[in-house]
């Protein structure tokens, strides 16, 4: 299974101005020399130094694109294997031609992560760190990738390693009590009482943090809301910078909500425009209302904005009382045209709610509301310094959590301790399946480390 | 040929083995080089303990006899983790070690099929890489089918006091020099352990009013299931502890120790540290516990559990002078330590015959164990499997879940050791069904068998079971009254961690008397109930698992995260299944997942081949 050689994109596409197909396996570098020549010809390939050339069609031999190829030989790479990738335009269609030609001469398209599955197969990463990697190419967000990063220097693998610690330690000073019992090496149920505890802190932390995990690598989601013909579909918009909802100057032509993910300073923002609150006159639309509104009581905040060139209206009003304990962020629109709201009594009433004076239709003010917009909705303080990814490692803390649960419980009820141990005992595994490691006798390590025992 | 199976050590391993080969009914030699020191205690007068209890219980309920002997020769009986559950709860006996060994000479003396004979055996005969018997100092030759090698410490024995050393198997007995020599020339890979043990003091030397006495249980319990007259506690030990003086005494003298001043290389066990080793490993603690145990009854000698050590004679005197009411104590013999080949025991197959030379057993310390009670049930389990393979019946291999016995074996063999090993209840995956009060319900239908539990205490055993199989209907059953008026079976008011046997013993009729023994069996039963139906669900698993078959022809080299060495053993070795592959020595658990892993994207590869049309047109109805 792992004797072809696997071939695919390797830069998201759509990204940036440059583009890597990657190639590893075995015969990496006998297929890309069918698909790319050097530009000197006759050259021979050297080990890890781009060499430029052009990709070409081998059925027509017709060049199409100057690129680079680098070798990378085998061990020292990131599958392990040989691994050769091409650099080339970012343009999805050019990617994919490379790939296409690339299957054509012997590889086959890599599956979803494949590459990272090789490269822990041949003992490269632990898992964590694999699936970091993973995330890394995909990331989508700069506070994930930021996260990816600390996974791939092992942070979650370091939370983990403690907590993998702190379980072997609670577990060797049972076990050591149990395996020497003349020695009075007991240990009191309120000891093992706090060790737990601290231990089901870390874990409820981790877990939690997977909510924060997952909105991050999805964008977090902002909804534009306020009374019809505010500006709501303007900024929509201006904020996309390009045209998507139909802009009209007649009230409810915003029939359903749109979405589009627009980026800030690389953190995706999923923006949702529904249509205006007021109550809707047809069914279309009173769909997509309902549909919005659910969105942004969902969401992970709220753009509300007011018309400032009106003075402020009892909705109005309502709908700040009605988001106040959200995320929000208060803007008074169309400040191109006079203003006549009275915009120091409406901070005064609210100062909690930060707010900003905008255009939408001259995009007055538009960077310092994009600025606004990142430090207001990206969550920075977490609770946690890790945060967790992926839904699988999400279920294994939440069995160690149910694990330490339970034992607490039994040592409450009275439980003598080679029943509750047997709970302790089933962590070590799962931690094991969460950074990759096995490893046996460490508890009995522990135990002669700590312990001055034996006769 | 002169017998069907030769035993060389008449050690616990030896002894064991010895037994059990002649019992099966082959013709059995056990040669040693002191017909006086059979199955003697090299160091502590003790068997049992947490693990090594419930082993010694596995070898009476396959009809060996640590056992027996021990109840035989116990003279303080205690029943360790009282306060616990079963599951963790073990007998300890102190020995009358001369009686001990002397009871043994008379058991094998008696054994039919059995010959004991003295000598000092320096080779093993060999022929086409089979063990074909073996020759003593002297040049005489024995021959036999099978040979199992005993020899405990003395495979090339170094003594240590102080600085000084000299060549011994055992104080004052002769190191087995050849013997290892032609071992390796074998072939085997032998690595150096060390050990140690303590002075022996004169009882009337010592002030007794100084320290704690721990007397034995009010009703001593047996080791053996077959032990029918009652015990007797004949001795009481005592608890004392060294002080800052005595370590700082030992502080000043390391440069005199082989081990600090670097002379010995072997490594010595964690568990069993010699007092040099406590002081220097735990600088924080002030004091160490040790315990004074009678060696016997006819005899003065009082071992110093706790005080390990191969300190020179005169620290070791200077070191008990800080110590009140040992101050003018009398060594009658000095602590020692002692360097010693072992073999690499992942050089054995699990019936604990080499894998390179076939008919040649190992057995007991020389495969890096240390303890009697882990060596006799390895050479029980050699002695079983000799005499199977030379009846030509299938080998007798126990499994991690059935008994101590098997994760003992399990671990040396595939695991490998670096220190001298010994068992402990945490080693167990487990525990909660590896108990002393089952034992006999997990092995005795394989004694039985084996031809090793006689008819007559196979009968008493069918009868427990049966007897307790009712009560345990009957608990189950029975109702009993809480509060408000409900009432929950007996069975599930001992379930709960308050329900204790006293509890429910006026609802149990009389004819359903059970002896402490057999409450504490019903009682773990029912405590555990849970656990162990969830351990029996995992261990089918585990057996679906280590039954996955390996793809014939499978390119090992193909397969990620393989070292050569792995590729290399999997290779000679060609396993079916994973459970095979597991248990190839040196093949590591992380090369078994990875191992499983390519075989499971093999084997979905290939389904996925066959049915992809299939499975396309499932994913579009599925879209509908
Ligand atoms: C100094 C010392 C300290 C120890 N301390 C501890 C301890 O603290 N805790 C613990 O659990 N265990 C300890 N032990 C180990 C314990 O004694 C052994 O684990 C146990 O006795 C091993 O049993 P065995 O049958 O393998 O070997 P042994 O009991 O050593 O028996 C070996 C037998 O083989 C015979 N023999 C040897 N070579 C030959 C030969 N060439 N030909 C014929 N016969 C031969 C010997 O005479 C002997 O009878 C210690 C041992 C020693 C020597
Ligand atoms: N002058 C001015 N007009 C604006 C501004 N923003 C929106 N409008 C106008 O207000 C009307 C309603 O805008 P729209 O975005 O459809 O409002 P929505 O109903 O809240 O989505 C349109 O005619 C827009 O051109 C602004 O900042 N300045
Ligand atoms: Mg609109």
């Amino acid at each position: 299974m792992l004797d072809d050689t696997i071939i695919a994109v390797s830069t998201p596409l759509g990204f940036g101005g440059l583009g890597v197909v990657r190639i590893s396996g075995h015969s990496a570098l006998p297929i890309a020399k069918k698909i790319f020549h050097p530009k000197k010809t006759r050259q021979k390939i050297p080990s890890r130094h781009p060499v430029l050339g052009y990709l070409l069609d081998s059925s027509s031999n017709e060049r199409f694109e100057e690129a680079y190829l680098t070798f990378f030989p085998k061990p020292h790479t990131y599958t392990r294997e040989n691994l050769v990738e091409i650099s080339c335009h970012g343009s999805p269609v050019i990617l994919e031609e490379v790939v296409r030609l690339g299957i054509k001469a012997g590889a086959r398209h890599a599956n979803p992560g494949e590459f990272t599955l090789r490269a822990y197969l041949h003992g490269r990463l632990d898992i964590l760190q694999a699936e970091a990697i993973n995330d890394l190419i995909t990331a989508a967000s700069f506070k994930q990738a930021k996260i990816s990063f600390r996974q791939l220097d092992g942070s979650l693998s370091k939370t983990t390693t403690v907590l993998r610690q702190h379980i072997i330690q609670l577990l060797s000073q049972i076990e050591a009590s149990i395996e020497f019992p003349d020695e009075g090496l007991s240990i009191s149920p309120k000891m093992i009482a706090k060790t737990l505890q601290r231990a089901e802190n870390t874990v409820t932390k981790l877990i939690s943090s997977y909510d924060l995990g997952k909105s991050l690598s999805e964008g977090l989601l902002l909804t534009i809301t306020g009374r019809a013909n505010v500006g709501k579909s303007t900024l929509f918009n201006t904020l996309l910078e390009k045209d998507r909802a139909i802009v009209t100057p007649f009230p409810g032509t915003t029939r359903d909500y749109l979405q589009e993910t627009i980026k800030i300073r690389d953190a995706l923002f999923t923006l949702t425009d529904m249509a205006g609150i007021d109550t809707p006159a047809h069914p279309v639309e009173k769909e997509g209302i309902k549909r919005g509104k659910k969105l942004a009581s969902a969401g992970d905040g709220i753009l509300l904005v007011f018309d400032a060139s009106r003075k402020e209206s009892h909705e109005d009003l309502i709908l700040l009382e009605k988001f106040q304990d959200k995320k929000v962020l208060l803007l008074f629109n169309k400040s191109d045209l006079p203003v006549k709201m009275d915009r120091k009594k409406i901070k005064h009433l609210h100062k909690n709610i930060p707010s900003l004076t905008i255009s939408a239709l001259k995009g007055t003010n538009l960077d310092r509301l994009k600025e606004m917009i990142f430090t207001q909705f990206v969550p920075t303080q977490t609770g946690s310094e890790e945060v967790v990814l992926h839904l699988r490692q999400k279920l294994l803390f939440e069995d160690i959590l149910s694990c330490l649960k339970k034992t607490k419980r039994m040592l409450e009820e009275g439980y003598s301790e080679e029943i509750y141990v047997e709970e302790i005992r089933k962590i070590i595994p799962i931690v094991g399946q969460l950074t990759g490691e096995i490893q046996d006798e460490d508890v009995l390590t522990r135990i002669f480390n700590r312990f001055c025992v034996g006769k | 040929m002169d017998y069907d199976v030769i035993v060389v050590g008449a050690g616990h391993a030896g002894c064991e083995a010895a037994y059990v080969a002649s019992t099966i009914g082959l013709k059995t030699c056990l040669v040693t080089i002191h017909l006086e020191t059979i199955a003697q205690m090299s160091c502590n007068p003790a068997i049992g303990g947490l693990a090594k209890g419930q082993l010694v219980r596995e070898i009476d309920a396959l009809g060996g006899l640590m056992g027996r002997l021990a109840d035989e020769t116990g003279i303080q009986f205690r029943l360790l983790n009282s306060s616990r559950g079963g599951a963790v709860q073990a007998p300890r006996a102190q020995s009358d070690k001369a009686l001990y060994r002397l009871t043994m000479k008379k058991w094998l003396e008696d054994t039919p099929n059995l010959t004991l004979f003295q000598g000092i055996v320096s080779k093993i005969l060999t022929k086409s890489n089979a063990a074909v018997g073996i020759e003593t100092l002297d040049g005489y030759k024995l021959r036999s089918r099978a040979v199992i090698v005993t020899p405990g410490t003395f495979l090339n024995g170094l003594i240590h006091i102080g600085l000084q050393s000299y060549p011994a198997g055992r104080a004052n007995e002769p190191p087995s020099i050849l013997l290892s020599q032609n071992m390796k020339s074998l072939g085997l890979e032998t690595f150096r352990l060390k050990t140690g043990t303590p002075m022996r003091l004169h009882k009337n030397s010592i002030d007794w009013t100084g320290f704690t006495p721990q007397p034995g249980d009010k009703i001593p319990v047996p080791f053996s299931y077959r032990t029918k007259k009652p015990l007797k506690n004949r001795v009481v030990c005592h608890i004392g502890y060294t002080n800052s003086k005595t370590h700082e005494i030992i502080r000043q003298n390391l440069s005199f120790s082989p081990l600090y001043g670097g002379k010995i290389t072997g490594i010595g066990p964690r568990y069993c540290p010699s007092i040099e080793d406590k002081v220097v490993k735990f600088p924080q603690r002030h004091r160490h516990q040790f315990f004074l145990e009678p060696e016997g009854l006819d005899t003065s000698e009082i071992y110093v559990n706790g005080l390990s050590s191969s300190l020179p004679l005169d620290v070791q005197e200077k070191l008990l002078a800080s110590i009140p009411g040992l101050d003018k104590a009398k060594i009658l013999r000095p602590a020692y330590g002692i360097e010693y080949d072992a073999i690499l025991p992942t050089q054995l197959l699990p019936t604990l015959e080499t894998r390179s030379i076939a008919n040649l057993y190992l057995a007991g310390q020389i495969n890096g164990t240390s303890g009697y009670e882990e060596a006799s049930a390895q050479g029980l389990m050699a002695g079983i499997n000799a005499a199977l393979k030379i009846q030509e019946k299938s080998p007798f291999i126990l499994c991690r879940n059935e008994a101590y016995i098997a994760v003992l074996i399990d671990d040396l063999i595939s695991r490998g050791i670096e220190e001298p090993y010994r068992l402990f209840t945490s080693r167990a995956e487990y525990r909660l069904n590896l108990r002393m009060d089952n034992a006999d319900k997990r092995l005795t239908e394989y004694g039985y068998a084996l031809g090793l539990v006689n008819s007559e205490d196979y009968k008493d055993y069918q009868e427990k079971q049966a007897r307790l199989k009712r009560v345990m209907f009957f608990l189950e059953k029975k109702k009993f009254p809480v509060e408000n008026g409900e009432s929950i079976s007996l069975k599930d008011f001992l379930k709960k961690p308050e329900g204790k046997w006293e509890n429910v013993i006026e609802y149990v009729p009389s004819d359903m008397f059970l002896t402490d023994e057999e409450k504490r069996f019903c009682e773990s039963e029912i405590k555990y109930e849970g656990y162990i139906k969830k351990q029996e669900k995992e261990i089918a698993r585990i057996t679906k698992l280590d039954g996955e078959k390996i793809p014939r022809g499978i390119a090992y080299t193909n397969v990620p995260g393989l070292t050569r060495e792995v590729i290399e053993k999997l290779e000679i070795s060609s396993p079916r299944t994973i459970g095979e592959a597991k248990k190839i020595p040196g093949v590591t658990p992380a090369s078994i997942i990875n191992l499983h892993v390519a075989i499971s994207i093999h084997r979905k590869q290939k389904a996925k081949n066959v049915s992809r049309g299939t499975q396309k047109r499932n994913r579009n109805q599925k879209r509908k």
